[in-house]
């Protein structure tokens, strides 16, 4: 398989099913932004440093569920194309929720509001977690019934992820999380 | 899923065009329109099949590249020779639509329409972009199942034969409407292609495969 060249010059692209859109679809905007956070999730896992790779692997394995996720938000509904698609299951979240639970019992209660920094680790997932809540913004703009419902659950989780794996790199680096003295 | 596949047999089409006949590797199954990768030492390939789901070997249809990565061992390969092999991959699938589906291949393109085709696909347009005649590979099969067929040369003319490339065709002949466009081939082609869609035939699906 190569890389098409030119054929979106004019400012159309083409969904997984074959519909020609403009580049500013919802669709091809929420495929944009899942791309874009699945892109800060790679400078995150490299910022992770070796003593945590058990993190960069499972931040490797969101980064594929996001493709996943991008093939969805990029085939239109009840299309033949959409059932070629690999199903959608409630383990992606329930993994998220089971690190998030591992991540939080190592970490001491939040006191007060953080400013996003600390390890530069830490500095790139909170960058992901913004990311991540704009990228769920756009999936969300489609029409709940033209995505498999997991989905939106799914981003919703994973920013809580990014915000408690913060703190995690933070932590397991020695570098204070930094309050907000507002 | 990855495993080892022999060759059976190796055909020349034309000049610069052979088949491929492998065997399929126990439990391998595929859609019509993917492909797989081919291995030899550190090189790697990949081919559409163009032969059908239900069929109990795999074919290929390679264009021999001089000092190519795999072609030039691929041509010289014998019965029972061995080569890695990794698949199915791809999304370039046939998807049944109320629209007319219009084929569109330059070259070795033609392959995954021929799995396609070999899978039960009739009726669809077919346009076959290649430089002259002798490279118009399985011109009786596709001409039998698609309506119509259309040879384009872009070299050497043939009387009764369309001379120009399958875009220009497509510009000139094809009736205003909506289609499901499969492209398969070079760049350019698809690029035009692709561009023609968009501003003669809106509401169009395209569907694109980039070979080279």
């Amino acid at each position: 398989m190569k890389t098409n060249v030119g054929s979106g010059d004019r400012g159309m692209t083409s969904l997984l099913s074959g519909e020609r859109v403009s580049k500013n679809h919802e669709r091809i905007e929420a495929c944009g932004d899942l791309d874009e956070l699945g892109s800060v999730m790679g400078a995150f896992a490299a910022a992770v440093p070796d003593a945590l790779s058990p993190l960069r692997r499972e931040i490797q394995s969101i980064q594929a569920e996001l493709l996943h996720i991008g093939a969805w938000v990029g085939t239109a509904t009840d299309s033949a194309a959409a059932a070629t698609l690999t199903g959608f299951t409630d383990g992606p979240l329930e993994g998220l929720e089971a690190s998030i639970d591992r991540m939080e019992e190592e970490l001491p209660p939040l006191a007060s509001f953080i400013l996003a920094g600390g390890h530069p680790a830490a500095a790139w997932a909170h960058v992901a977690r913004t990311v991540c809540r704009r990228a769920e913004r756009r999936v969300v703009s489609i029409a709940a019934d033209a995505i498999p419902p997991q989905i939106i659950p799914y981003l919703n989780r994973l920013s809580t992820y990014l915000f408690v794996a913060a703190r995690f790199c933070n932590k397991a680096c020695g570098t204070p999380d930094i309050p907000w003295k507002g | 899923m990855e495993g080892l596949t022999r060759v059976i047999s190796v055909s020349r089409l034309s000049a610069g065009v052979f088949a491929v006949a492998l065997e399929r590797p126990a439990g391998f199954r595929f859609q019509p329109g993917q492909s797989i990768i081919l291995r030899h030492g550190q090189n790697e390939r990949s081919y559409s099949i163009s032969s059908g789901p239900d069929e109990d070997r795999l074919l290929l249809c390679v264009r021999l590249i001089e000092g190519g990565a795999l072609s030039p061992r691929l041509i010289g390969a014998q019965p029972g020779d061995i080569f890695p092999i990794d698949g199915p991959h791809g999304y370039f699938l046939f998807q049944r639509s109320a629209r007319q589906a219009v084929f569109v291949a330059t070259g070795t393109g033609v392959a995954p329409f021929l799995s396609m085709m070999r899978a039960g696909a009739r009726g669809f347009v077919f346009l076959h972009g290649v430089r002259d005649g002798s490279e118009l590979c399985y011109r009786d099969e596709m001409s039998a199942a698609a309506r119509p067929y259309v040879p384009c040369l872009s070299a050497d003319p043939i009387p009764g034969v369309y001379h120009g490339r399958v875009t220009g065709w497509a510009s000139a002949h094809l009736a205003p409407g909506s289609y499901d466009f499969y492209l398969c081939g070079n760049r350019d082609m698809i690029r035009d292609l692709t561009i023609l869609a968009d501003e003669r035939f809106a509401g169009s699906r395209v569907f694109t495969e980039v070979f080279f």
